[in-house]
């Protein structure tokens, strides 16, 4: 059986960990050696089964965003996270290459981790990226800006790729390998999955072999059932720093809806403004499977949920708090499925967005729309059909032995 | 030949990582095998492209650190270790490196999670630092703030809070009978080695051994005096700290001649700062040389720093960025050899501070008879090569 090592590299929150932890359940299962190497490990508590892997901290900067301005593109990314620094960087891939030299994986799954694969490429390892459209920029160079609320300086931009490949050539070459040709090149790989739908392609649709749908998990949580009552079924799942939360919280005690809020360390006086026999404050992640099948509207801040409740024909109001989830906030407005707020908004915006998604019928109509397009999208065969594309390409690079054909006759 | 990892967990000065690199190469002269994990990759990379180095595990920190903490006990907890969940998960990636790597010995330069992950592991440890990170362990651990009155009680609430944290992550992982059972116990371990000298130890002298600063005073670009005019200042600063440029002009209003080495500072800007007394440069240099004919050294009150400058008989003008600087330079102070501005104290007049310095003559007297002046260090590699004998 095959080593399989995990690399999540930039950004936060769970996002990362439950979608590595779903992909890496159905490795191991197959018999599979992982290893997580992680940006950040207090998550592993979140997820019991991976007891059973082997854990590393994933190699990350000092100094991150240090005297940046906002990103505009995947390099100013990469130059705020070590990349600004050559010697950083080269003390990065060399931590990356410690890792992989000393575990020796068949395989890297990077998920959204440059630096891990500028590694696994010096080292000539088999490797693929895993997730969606903002961790997997389209390969042009140079690489196209993400940003699209403002003007983008592509010059700058233009600067900032030349300064990150620079320092990854640097770091390359200090370790024997190749120099990349433009740093498009260091997504090159075993193959990429690109897990979300074109509609919500944080890049815009772009030319492809394929998307591989929302990384999300339905079968997992709590079994909630909704409250009695006649208002439409609204689920929260948002944070609380969320900025507009009192507003929001205000709004949803006011209007005659059913809520199920998952808010996790709400405080005591925040839910007792919650309590009543329409709305259920939940402790626990929700199981999703049945009862997103009965969800009217989603708030959250924007993450994967929102894709995968689009997949019910869930719209959503989403409160976005970086990049990412602003870029499908915008992609799920141009949908007509879901709204959005920006960080300042205040009470009145709140309360009017919230009306509006809420009595204008379109919202639904069109994640309805966007659900039939996608009938047979199932997070549980997605994973299915990734781990088997997943021991194909071992099998080729003869990881892993082909699977013996059954002798005729009866079977065993 | 025996196989040593070395961990730097906390601490953001690029000081662990040239200390560490120093006596692994020591280590490595002996024939032992050596590894790193850092908690800054730029040093490593920075060096020889076949040493081995790992990413140091990382822990959340609080929304709310404390920014005057009380006893080490409180700046782990500013840095997580008081979240026994975050924790749990920075010790597992510790384990890992263990299991991977296979060491013989662990030694940790301010790697409190290290230092825990290999208790439970039962792997051999070893702290190494210049005093600050490896506190004398008492209950209650001591306060840093020796000078301001806090209550015993105070301190153990802190400790507790620690160890809570600490017990609740072994808890998780299962190894509850390896817990540490104190504070105390958190910053122990099989050998203390302490690269300074007791006279400025910032916790004061303590039974333990004692081997000197382990950076090496003729490491660096080799400059000289140039004429003989005096006074000579030699000055080892930041470039970044916000006194920078006011001490530098300052060192040119008094000095003969001045030398100031701030590594990091861009070439031109250096160039653009020198004048036809005063050498600024953007790099380290070697200290011995210089401080042989030098008659005063300001710096940051860095312990190697002023271990090289009192072994040499140089008096001190000090400028601490932060408390471990400010706690060596109370003792530098205290036993005359230097002046001092506190880090949160009001800038002088620099001009008048460093003429002051140079006019009194008592400060040139006691660093001359300093009980430092041409102590040596002892490798700290041999040190750790005998242990590993033993």
């Amino acid at each position: 059986m095959a080593r399989i090592a995990f690399a999540w590299e930039l950004g936060g929150e769970y996002g990362h960990v439950m979608s590595c932890a779903g992909l890496a359940g159905g490795l191991d299962a197959h018999g599979h050696r992982i290893a997580f190497m992680f940006r950040e490990l207090r998550q592993l508590a979140m997820i019991p089964e991976a007891r059973a892997y082997d854990v590393f901290q994933a190699p990350r900067s000092m100094r991150e965003g240090e005297g940046m301005e906002l990103p505009a593109g995947y390099a100013d990314i990469m130059l705020g996270c070590g990349f600004a620094r050559p010697a950083e960087a080269a003390g990065m891939v060399g931590a990356w290459r410690s890792l992989f030299r000393r575990w020796q994986p068949d395989l890297v799954i990077a998920d959204f981790a440059p630096t891990a694969l500028l590694a696994a490429r010096s080292l000539n390892l088999a490797r693929v990226t895993y997730g969606n459209g903002f961790f997997l920029p389209p390969r042009t160079a140079p690489l196209p800006p993400f940003r699209f609320d403002a003007p983008v300086d592509l010059a700058r931009l233009a600067q900032s790729e030349a300064a990150v490949l620079a320092s990854a050539n640097a770091a390359l070459a200090r370790f024997g390998a190749a120099p990349l040709a433009r740093l498009a090149d260091l997504f090159d790989g075993d193959d990429d999955f690109l897990c979300t739908f074109p509609e919500l392609d944080h890049y815009g649709t772009r030319e492809t072999s394929g998307y591989w749908g929302p990384r999300v998990r339905f079968d997992r949580g709590t079994e909630v059932t909704w409250p009695q009552g006649t208002g439409k079924r609204i689920f929260v799942y948002v944070k609380t720093n969320l900025p507009q939360l009192d507003a929001l919280l205000d709004v949803l005690v006011r209007s005659p809806h059913r809520i199920v809020a998952y808010i996790p360390g709400l405080d005591a006086e925040r839910r007792r403004r919650l309590a009543d026999r329409r709305r259920i404050v939940v402790d626990r992640p929700v199981k999703l499977e049945r009862f997103l099948r009965e969800c009217d509207l989603l708030i959250s801040h924007g993450g994967e949920i929102s894709a995968g409740a689009l997949t019910y024909g869930v719209p959503s109001l989403v409160f976005p708090t970086h990049y990412e989830q602003f870029a499908t906030a915008r992609r799920l407005e141009q949908l007509g499925a879901g709204g959005w707020l920006p960080p300042n908004a205040q009470h009145a915006q709140v309360a009017h967005a919230f009306t509006q998604v809420t009595t204008d019928p379109r919202y639904a109509a069109n994640a309805r729309t966007f659900a039939q397009r996608y009938p047979a999208f199932s997070p549980n065969e997605q994973r299915r059909r990734i781990v088997a594309r997943i021991e194909a390409l071992l099998r080729d690079r003869g990881a892993i032995l082909p699977t013996t054909p059954t002798p005729t006759g009866k079977p065993r | 030949m025996a196989r040593v990892f070395f961990a730097w967990e906390l601490g953001g000065d690029l000081g662990h990582a040239r200390r560490v690199l120093a006596v692994a190469h020591g280590l490595r002269a002996l024939g032992h095998e050596t590894a790193f994990a850092f908690r800054d990759l730029t040093a490593l990379g920075a060096s020889d492209a076949s040493l081995e180095g790992f990413a140091a595990p990382w822990l959340a920190q609080p929304a709310l650190p404390n920014a005057s903490p009380l006893n080490a006990s409180e700046i782990l907890l500013n840095r997580g270790f008081g979240d026994g969940q975050g924790l749990a998960g920075a010790l597992r990636a510790w384990r890992g490196l263990f299991d991977l790597w296979k060491p013989d010995l662990l030694v940790a330069d301010f790697a409190p999670g290290a230092l825990l992950a290999a208790r439970a592991a039962g792997l051999k440890r070893i702290a190494l630092g210049s005093g600050f990170s490896t506190p004398p362990a008492r209950d209650p651990m001591p306060a840093l703030r020796s000078w301001t009155a806090i209550e015993d009680g105070a301190l153990r609430t802190l400790d507790t809070r620690l160890l809570t944290g600490v017990r609740d992550a072994f808890a998780r992982l299962e190894k509850t009978d390896a817990a540490p059972a104190s504070a105390a116990e958190l910053f122990r371990a099989e050998g203390e080695l302490l690269c300074t000298w007791p006279e400025i130890d910032p916790f004061g002298p303590r039974e333990a051994d004692y081997v000197g600063p382990q950076d090496d005073a003729g490491d660096g670009a080799r400059e000289a005096w140039r004429g003989e005019r005096r006074p000579r200042i030699l000055a080892y600063l930041k470039p970044r700290d916000q006194r920078f440029a006011a001490v530098v002009g300052a060192i040119g209003a008094v000095a003969g001649e001045g030398i100031v080495a701030a590594p990091g500072l861009p070439a031109p800007h250096a160039q653009s700062l020198s004048t036809a007394t005063v050498r600024v440069l953007g790099g380290p240099v070697a200290l011995a040389p210089l401080l042989a004919g030098a008659d005063l050294c300001v710096c940051h009150s860095g312990p190697g720093t002023v271990a090289h400058a009192l072994a040499a008989g140089v008096p001190l003008a000090l400028l601490p960025q932060q408390l471990e600087q400010y706690l060596v330079g109370r003792r530098v102070v205290t036993s005359g050899c230097g002046v001092m501005v506190a880090p949160d104290a009001p800038a002088p007049e620099f001009d008048a501070w460093l003429a002051q310095a140079l006019a009194q003559p008592s400060l040139r007297a006691a660093a001359t008879a300093s009980p430092l002046v041409g102590r040596k260090p002892e490798s700290a590699a041999a040190w750790i090569a005998a242990r590993l004998a033993q």
